[in-house]
């Protein structure tokens, strides 16, 4: 039987993934993958939060769905956002045939 | 009866998505959309400041959103500001003006417009959202090098924060069991009450917050992108990233963190309170950022880093109110916070616009273009002027009195030391302030002659600079309304 801190350990575990992945990775596309486990993880969490509700020491008492609404929301918007940096990452490629972040240093001061 | 508040949301949105149709039809002058986006904007702009000047604190769409006179403010400034920049892109944009750039910059409006008014965690993430995303787009808007690769840092350091404010909500919503933020507060406090482990998570989602507000918000240590985006980024987008998105930043700021700290400490430990934090932010933001500005070549990212400076002075409000949320120097401190939000957004703005224009018709951006300016674009020369000199904080320009404010706030014995250092980096700012403004009267340009200044950008000038001397004589009134506006912090 799984309970809240597994999902909860889970989901800190792959914000931490997606944490060192932003720090380590150069490329534009890994970046992206690293930002969009992030987000899932905190999608995780609200799924967890709101099927397990444990608000009791806050004073809150149902089960709510408020957590699984949000969850939509933030796949669209995830969804949107992966749309716009796709995007901008194709006209990278397009001007430097690469899609490598550390290339991109024609302003430095 | 439809209020006006309702009214302008509507109009908004119905303008950004209609404003692509335009591209269907064939050969019209596309700066038509700009006009429209304009007219949208003004009267958008009309609507909430009569809403504003009768406020009714009731909650809106099922209490995501509220109308109170903090909201106002900041809707007021984000929406002047995008008029600013689309009046500008009027100019920069014409011949290949595009209705989709008016489109983009119109959603981005809604989005601060939305912002500002938020209450639950969930309006201020889709707000957030669409705020940020046109945004993204229109910073490589160019198509061209720089303008991508400020738009790649820009959007991979923006979803990134994104995510991270994602997180903070959903650790604040498993501790409280909602998004609203109000009850979000009373339920920290009730666990603070409890003595409950779970306090240790909720100081972890306060400062996954600061980190993820503290991007938009340019506070070292997050503000790495801040100087790339805006110098590569078309310089009417860097106006608005610069004097209206940042200020978006900020209320989330407001309405989420200073909100906690009023019911919530985020440790027992009195050398790690939320007001210390905020103070070695404030200290690191300001001093990072005028000191990298001194030796900057390129103005616009001179610009940039005086942005991060600013952002500091903004923070000294955000230290004084979460010592004591209820003492004197915290009102002091949040209405010197917002009045120089609104201060900064006419500064920065025009001092962006003035660089935009100088690049825009002499097509160099070093600080070799300003030699001589005074005598080439008098007009440009001396709302830059203006400008720099009220981001210095001279009297009797508006930035005196927001700084004065600020600096006040903080002069009790605990954070003297932040003020004078906060006197102390004015000072030491308008060392490259005059710097400026003594290359654009004194040294002589390398080419001669008059260089044109376009109307819609002259007539920007004139507003911004009449309001930046007119709030500096006259400042009585810009502070009672940030007070109001400060009041509604408390809620």
């Amino acid at each position: 039987m799984n309970s809240l801190s597994d999902f909860v350990i889970l989901s800190a575990f792959l914000l931490g993934i997606g944490i060192y992945g932003l720090v380590t990775k150069r490329n534009a596309l890994r970046l992206l993958f690293a930002v969009e486990i992030m987000i899932n993880a905190a999608n995780l969490n609200f799924i967890a939060f709101s099927q397990y509700a444990p608000f009791a020491a806050a004073g809150a008492t149902a089960v709510n769905g408020v957590g699984q609404t949000f969850v939509l929301f933030s796949i669209a918007l995830a969804a949107a956002e992966a749309a716009v940096i796709l995007a901008i990452v194709v006209v990278a490629y397009r001007i430097h045939q690469d899609v490598d972040v550390s290339e991109l240093k024609s302003m430095e001061g | 009866m439809i209020d006006f508040l309702t009214l302008a949301i509507g109009t908004l949105a119905g303008c950004s998505l209609l404003l692509p149709l335009l591209q269907l039809v064939k050969g019209r002058d596309w700066n038509l959309s700009g006009y429209i986006l304009a007219a949208v904007l003004a009267s958008a702009m009309v609507m909430v400041a009569v809403f504003t000047l009768s406020p009714s604190d009731l909650p809106w769409f099922g209490s995501l959103l509220r109308g109170d006179a903090l909201g106002g403010v900041f809707a007021l400034v984000t929406l002047g500001v995008t008029l600013m920049v689309t009046l500008a892109s009027l100019e920069t944009q014409k011949g290949e003006g595009n209705p989709v750039y008016y489109s983009l910059l119109s959603f981005t409006a809604l989005g601060m417009l939305l912002l500002s008014y938020s209450q639950d965690l969930l309006m201020l993430f889709v707000a957030w959202e669409l705020m940020s995303l046109p945004t993204y787009v229109l910073a490589g808007f160019d198509k061209k090098l720089r303008s991508n690769e400020a738009a790649v840092k820009y959007a991979v350091i923006g979803a990134m924060s994104s995510a991270i404010i994602l997180y903070a909500i959903s650790l604040a919503y498993g501790l409280t069991g909602s998004t609203q933020i109000s009850a979000v507060v009373q339920g920290f406090s009730r666990l603070l009450a409890a003595q409950s482990d779970a306090t240790a998570l909720a100081s972890v989602a306060i400062l996954l917050f600061v980190a993820g507000f503290g991007f938009k918000m340019s506070i070292v240590p997050f503000h790495m992108w801040i100087p790339d985006a805006y110098e590569g980024a078309p310089t009417t987008v860097s106006t608005l990233l610069a004097a209206a998105t940042k200020k978006a930043g900020f209320i989330a700021g407001i309405r989420v963190l200073l909100a906690i700290t009023t019911a919530y400490v985020v440790t027992q430990n009195p050398a790690f309170t939320m007001a210390n934090v905020f103070a070695v932010l404030a200290l690191v933001t300001m001093t990072v950022g005028n000191v990298s500005a001194l030796t900057q070549k390129s103005m616009t990212r001179l610009l940039a880093y005086s942005s991060i400076a600013q952002a500091g002075y903004i923070l000294i409000g955000f230290v004084a109110f979460s010592a004591d949320p209820q003492s004197a120097s915290a009102s002091i401190g949040m209405t010197g916070s917002v009045f120089h939000v609104i201060n900064h957004a006419l500064m920065k703005g025009a001092a962006f616009l003035a660089a935009g224009l100088v690049i825009m018709q002499l097509r160099r951006a070093d600080l070799g273009a300003f030699d001589g300016l005074g005598r080439r674009m008098p007009i440009t020369a001396f709302t830059l002027t203006v400008a720099l000199l009220a981001l210095a904080g001279v009297p009797p320009l508006s930035g005196f009195w927001s700084k004065l404010l600020l600096f006040l706030s903080v002069s009790n014995a605990q954070f003297g030391w932040l003020a004078l250092a906060a006197i102390l980096n004015s000072a030491f700012s308008l060392g490259y302030y005059a710097w400026i403004i003594k290359r654009m009267y004194i040294d002589e340009a390398d080419a001669p002659g008059r260089v044109k200044e376009p109307l819609w950008f002259v007539v920007v000038f004139a507003v911004a600079v009449g309001l930046i001397i007119g709030i500096g004589l006259f400042p009585q009134q810009a502070i009672n309304l940030s007070s109001a506006a400060a009041a509604g912090i408390l809620g």
